[in-house]
């Protein structure tokens, strides 16, 4: 099929009337939950619930429950923190980097997007607290005078990260209430329910539409997108400075920043075309979150994979350029050594899997996108792991080497993190337009004035 | 149809975004200031046919992002090396580069979060946002599908049969008469409000209350006074003695423990002799423990003047031709063991190489006292020596 | 390139009349270019061994240029961008330097003994690390290596920059999509070879040092000065009316945009390097920064700071300045003097590990003179040719239509 390049790609497919957008946006929250629905929803609430309770244990016996022992002082927390840090990225990415390079697709699945971001970084947000041992104490890491004149230690990462987590989340939740609000707006002036009025009309800030407004917004929506843009960088860069700044080998390199920004775009688009792809199937959404647009984020997923690999062959390349021998020690164990497996997946997921989105037809199926994207969700999850667990367990001294088994309590509060993450992207999509009134209505065609001349004066 | 209720404005319907544009071009050239465009979504150009001046919440961000990265390392500095200054890896009181990151992430936050607060609380005048349009049936479209027009009537040109006929001449549709609400008089004191505000009250110290001083409460760290352990002259509720303070278990022979073989053998020079050289490393500390502990009875060049004016038996001195000729392993044996009744062991003052330091000074005194012809000639040319250094 | 009725036509509806550039600026190109080439043979018979560092300097700045360019017209095949169609045979234009990336680097190959540490095998004999490296850094396999990959980038330039051009007369939509698959294999390919080739000529020079960053600082550096130079010549352009007069604030500010990511992306990427290593503080590492901080060097790295990020940051952040000509040529030449600047940064105070000591020298600037003579040359010839705005590119009416 010949392409015609003089011509632009509508951002959704059809022409539906708008009125007709708002009801097909608005359906999940009017009617009642499927069965599905709700036995998904059980599903995940029941992971939930293990995952509290393996955090419960934890708390009442201490952080012995887990497997993580001398040298392998960090294991699952940090793993799974650093996974689910990533899988905020792509949200930010495509609702602040995609709005400012005017990529009107995105329109489609800012929201979506925006709110699985917020929801990953409170995941990712209970393990640097819990992995501390007593969390009740992390009120420390605030700089306030307190009676032990202490202060936190504004030069280690671990502090950094926790500024950069805390302000990501607090501007992730900022750009996505702002975003919300001229829906909300068309809620109130939509719903008859009493309750339901009162609560969007709070929300709503008395969002009037007007172009007066309107102007403000937008200004106020480029200027989080600028900020956010950096932030989102800055973020994982912090999170990879928790390792890189340490001069363990295997941890002390200066690619770790953009690699792991890299990495985390790359987890985070698999986790979003993970979601998207059942949302729009089940909430009939297939003309506003278009094949167009996930093929596009295949193509951001086989990006940002490469770049992934990228990384990979440089440390492969410097650790022998290097001539330190602890330094392909390191490499060299993480490839052949005790976590050979884990190792081997992580690059077969990240490295291998998504080239295969080089092919037109790949990248436009969707079975073998969903299988791809899931796979690149365990890869990153593994690489995470290969980078703490493989390189801490054969440190400098043979005789303290470990080898680092996960427990049952491990296992659960893993998995309690997906039970929070898809239950709240549930509830989510039942209480909150999962798609942008606003923002997909202004990408209907002929949504905007025609550009007649009196466009060029 | 008033109702007595006052008029707050016009507002007429369109259906394309084209439309709309060319009606708020005509409303604004017509000459009307007071009058709003509502739209589903941000129409471009609209802004232009309105003749908006662009907004200025920028200001409001570079504003507070200077002042949030100004203030946070301000702040840093005087935590870490003015109020608490402390060496944290081996770097500076003032690391810029490892400032960076957190001056750059307190200065996004600062930058959105005053962006945000400005944009609510100046644009949407919060917490005043009701507003007459609201629960209009016009409002309930443009916050759907249509595209609307709203003349005020606080215009100063505001003349409602004009605005219908500029209204209808647009194309406009459902022109629509929109009348401010009933104003309802809003006591500031309610008994409810004034409740509610107590309860805010007793919620927000209690909740501080527990975080601070109970949840975040940390004990000053004296955790190690408080371990299980016994202290000496303490009485003890395990031991049937009620001592805290053991004794070793018989037998017990100190780290490093080397006994005495030799305890009553009065010569022990075929078995000891001096492993010490005269050094003069070894000679100084000799001399030392010699002042300490020898010269107080056998005086200071170990002549036999004691120090302690007839209170103790004076000790003999160490020039006879006995003592000379002593052996080195005898001496130890006086030192280590006393002798006569009199001269008490030494054996718990000094270590064993400082007993065979003290026999080498002892060595250098009995030399002194007893020169050979060798000793001038070598102490004339030392002298010299120092004489041409001098000079 | 003949005109045909119906490519005139295009031109017209794309509001570009071809016009022959000024011939001062052809004839200042080869002034600058001959008085570069004599500087640069004076600087040579002074001291061959500090010409040759000052060369390298120059070669870089000119790789930069060049190669960042092609990475431009790659990146809007491969990103479907459309406002910056009507900038691109000015990049390509710019591109036209890769070819002579080659022939230039014979004398680099001819110097690589003053330049290199390694290359005296007195002290590859007692340094491990220099013995496990030679496996890649030894003589054959380098020149192979670098010129191999000089050859790729002008193979993908030569593609590229043919069909484009095709393009003007045919209106043949499927040159696009030929382009748009050379430039997403182009990509990937640009980035391992531009990183090999910071690694082989910049990070070599200093004994025991690594740093994983490296290939994406030269990226940084490129990508940069990239838009820097094709924003200069097509605000110039436009402005004097040598190109559309379609183009709009809009497109202006795009370039200024991406001018000013780039700046921040360059001190991201530099500060990443430059906090870890210095964080850690291994004295393998923490070397390459030291030799920049002693003596003078340390006030040339701090303007570097100013001059690389904080100078066109501040100068590019309002609208108004991104939508401004006067501020974006200035702020183009600034980011091109940086440019080089970095380039000098990056080069000279390794001659220590040499045993040489570096003191400051005019003739050093023979080469960066040298390189701007022949860009402009180069620019000037070729734009006698062909057209400075691609006018059979099918998304060039939509890129009319582009506004924010």
């Amino acid at each position: 099929m010949a392409i015609d390049y003089s011509l632009e790609l509508a951002a959704i497919e059809g022409n539906p009337p708008l009125k007709e957008l708002d009801e097909i946006i608005i359906k999940p929250m009017v009617t009642k939950p499927s069965r599905k629905y709700q036995i998904v929803l059980a599903i995940t609430t029941s992971l939930l619930i293990i995952g509290a309770i393996c955090i419960g244990i934890t708390f009442y016996y201490g952080i012995g429950m887990w497997g993580n022992n001398q040298p392998v002082a960090w294991a699952f927390d940090i793993t799974n923190f650093v996974f689910w840090i990533g899988i905020g990225h792509a949200g930010t990415l495509i609702s602040a980097i995609l709005y400012l390079l005017r990529q009107q697709w995105r329109n489609g699945i800012a929201r979506f997007a925006e709110a699985m971001t917020i929801f990953a970084v409170m995941c990712a947000g209970i393990f640097p607290i819990i992995h501390t041992g007593r969390p009740w104490l992390a009120g420390y890491l605030i700089p306030y005078p307190n009676q032990h004149v202490m202060w936190p230690n504004f030069i280690s990462p671990l502090v950094w990260d926790v500024f950069a987590v805390s302000t990501y989340f607090t501007v992730s939740l900022v750009f996505w209430y702002v975003g919300l609000i001229p829906d909300f707006a068309t809620l109130r002036d939509r719903t008859t329910n009493k309750i339901r009025k009162t609560i969007y009309s709070v929300f709503s800030l008395g969002w009037r539409n007007s172009s007066r407004q309107w102007q403000h917004y937008e200004k106020v929506y480029m200027i989080l997108a600028g900020l956010a843009t950096p932030l989102v960088l800055s973020v994982h860069t912090v999170v990879s400075w928790d390792f890189a700044a340490a001069i363990i080998p295997g941890w002390h390199s200066t690619i770790f920043p953009p690699y792991f920004v890299a990495g985390a775009i790359f987890s985070g688009f698999a986790m979003v075309s993970t979601v998207l792809i059942f949302i729009r199937k089940i909430f009939d959404m297939e003309h506003i979150i278009t094949l167009d647009h996930l093929e596009k984020m295949n193509k951001i997923i086989l990006l940002t994979g490469s770049m992934v690999g990228y990384a990979y062959i440089i440390e492969w390349f410097m650790a022998w350029y290097s001539g330190s021998p602890v330094e392909l020690f390191t490499t060299l164990n993480r490839a052949f050594g005790p976590y050979a497996w884990g190792y081997w997946i992580m690059v077969s997921c990240n490295v291998f899997f998504p080239q295969l989105f080089w092919f037109k037809k790949i990248r436009r199926s969707v079975p073998i996108t969903l299988v791809i994207v899931i796979l690149v969700n365990v890869g990153m999850w593994f690489e995470r792991f290969v980078i703490i667990v493989a390189s801490l367990s054969r440190d400098f001294l043979p005789s303290s080497w470990h080898y680092y088994k996960p427990t049952l309590v491990d296992m659960g509060i893993l998995f309690g993190s997906f039970g929070l993450f898809f239950t709240l992207v549930l509830l989510f999509a039942r209480t909150l337009p999962v798609v942008s009134l606003a923002e997909i209505k202004s990408i209907v065609p002929g949504a905007q004035p025609s550009h007649g001349e009196n466009q060029h004066e | 149809m008033n109702d007595g209720k006052k008029l707050f404005g016009v507002a007429a319907l369109f259906d394309t975004p084209d439309e709309i544009l060319k009606a708020a071009k005509t409303v604004n050239n017509a000459g009307y200031k007071n009058y709003d465009v509502n739209t589903p979504y941000p129409i471009h150009g609209i802004d232009k046919a309105m003749k908006l001046k662009s907004s200025k919440l920028g200001y409001v961000t570079l504003f507070f992002g200077f002042f949030g990265a100004s203030f946070i390392l301000f702040f840093m500095w005087w935590t870490l090396a003015v109020n608490y200054p402390l060496v944290i890896g081996g770097k500076p009181y003032f690391p810029l580069p490892a400032f960076v990151p957190i001056t750059f992430e307190f200065t996004v936050l600062n930058a959105v979060l005053s962006t945000f607060i400005a944009m609510i609380a100046v644009v949407f005048n919060l917490p005043f946002n009701s507003h007459p349009l609201h629960d209009s049936n016009y409002m309930r479209n443009v916050t759907s599908d249509k595209y609307g027009v709203v003349i005020e009537s606080e215009d100063p040109q505001f003349d409602e049969n004009k605005v219908n006929e500029l209204l209808r001449s647009l194309g406009g549709k459902n022109i629509e008469r929109i009348f401010y609400p009933e104003q309802k008089e809003f006591k500031v004191f309610q008994p409810r409000f004034v409740v509610f505000l107590i309860i805010i009250a007793i919620i927000t110290s209690v909740s501080t209350y527990v975080t601070l001083n109970k949840l975040m409460y940390l004990p000053p760290f004296s955790f190690m006074e408080h371990q299980n352990k016994g202290i000496a002259q303490y009485e003890s509720t395990f031991f049937y003695d009620k001592r805290e303070m053991r004794e070793p278990v018989k037998g017990t022979i100190a780290r490093g423990f080397i006994p005495y073989a030799f305890t009553g053998v009065t010569d022990t020079n075929e078995f000891y002799s001096n492993p010490l050289l005269p050094t003069q490393k070894v000679l100084k500390l000799g001399q030392e423990k010699f002042l300490t502990y020898c010269s107080p009875c056998h005086g200071n060049y170990g002549e036999g003047k004691s120090r302690l004016r007839g209170f103790f038996p004076p000790g003999p001195t160490l020039h006879s031709a006995r003592v000379i000729g002593f052996s080195d392993g005898k001496i130890y044996n006086i030192i280590t063991n006393g002798q006569n009744g009199i001269m008490p062991s030494y054996a718990y003052q000094t270590t064993r190489d400082e007993r065979w330091a003290i026999i080498n000074y002892i060595r250098v005194l009995q030399r002194a006292q007893n020169p050979k012809p060798s000793d001038f000639s070598a102490i004339s040319e030392i002298n010299k020596e120092s004489g041409n250094a001098s000079n | 390139m003949p005109q045909t009725e119906s490519n005139i036509r295009l031109a017209e509806n794309a509001g570009y009349i071809k016009k022959e550039l000024p011939k001062s600026l052809s004839t200042w190109g080869y002034i600058l270019l001959i008085v570069g080439i004599a500087l640069s043979i004076v600087s040579y018979k002074l001291d061959p061994a500090r010409a040759s560092f000052g060369y390298l300097a120059g070669y870089i700045f000119l790789l930069c240029i060049g190669i960042g360019a092609l990475f431009l017209v790659s990146m809007e095949y491969a990103a479907g961008a459309v406002w910056s169609v009507p900038f691109r045979r000015v990049s390509e234009l710019f591109a036209s330097s890769v070819p002579f990336l080659l022939i230039l680097l014979i004398p680099l190959f001819l110097s690589m003994k003053n330049l290199f540490v390694w290359m005296n095998p007195e002290v590859v004999a007692h340094d491990k690390v220099w013995q496990t490296r030679m496996n890649y850094l030894n003589v054959p396999f380098f020149i192979i290596r670098d010129v191999v990959i000089i050859l790729i980038w002008w193979l993908f330039y030569h593609l590229i920059i043919r069909n484009s051009r095709k393009q003007d007369l045919s209106l043949d939509q499927n040159l696009t999509t030929t382009n748009i698959k050379l430039s997403v294999a182009f990509i990937p390919v640009f980035g391992f070879t531009i990183s090999l080739f910071s690694f082989d000529w910049l990070m070599s020079m200093v004994p025991k040092w690594y740093s994983t960053i490296f290939g994406v600082y030269i990226f940084a550096d490129a990508a940069w000065v990239g838009f820097a130079v094709v924003t200069l010549a097509s605000v110039l352009l436009t402005e004097k009316g040598y190109l559309s007069t379609k183009i709009k604030k809009d497109h202006y500010y795009s370039l200024g945009t991406w001018m000013f990511a780039f700046t921040v992306f360059w001190a991201y990427i530099a500060f990443a390097q430059y906090m870890l290593q210095w964080y850690g503080n291994l004295p393998d590492e923490i070397i390459y920064y030291v030799h920049r901080w002693v003596g003078g060097w340390k006030y040339v790295s701090l303007f570097l700071v100013i001059a690389h990020f904080i100078v066109p940051f501040i100068i590019l952040i309002p609208r108004s300045s991104k939508t401004n000509p006067k501020i974006l040529i200035f702020a183009s030449i600034w980011i091109i003097a940086t440019q080089y600047l970095d380039s000098y940064w990056l080069v000279m105070p390794s001659m220590v590990n040499n045993g040489f000591t570096y003191s400051f020298r005019f003739t050093d600037f023979a080469f960066p003179i040298a390189a701007v003579g022949l860009i402009i040359v180069l620019f000037t010839t070729l734009a006698k040719k062909h057209n400075l705005l691609p006018i059979g590119d099918p998304k060039l009416k939509r890129s009319w239509d582009f506004h924010l």
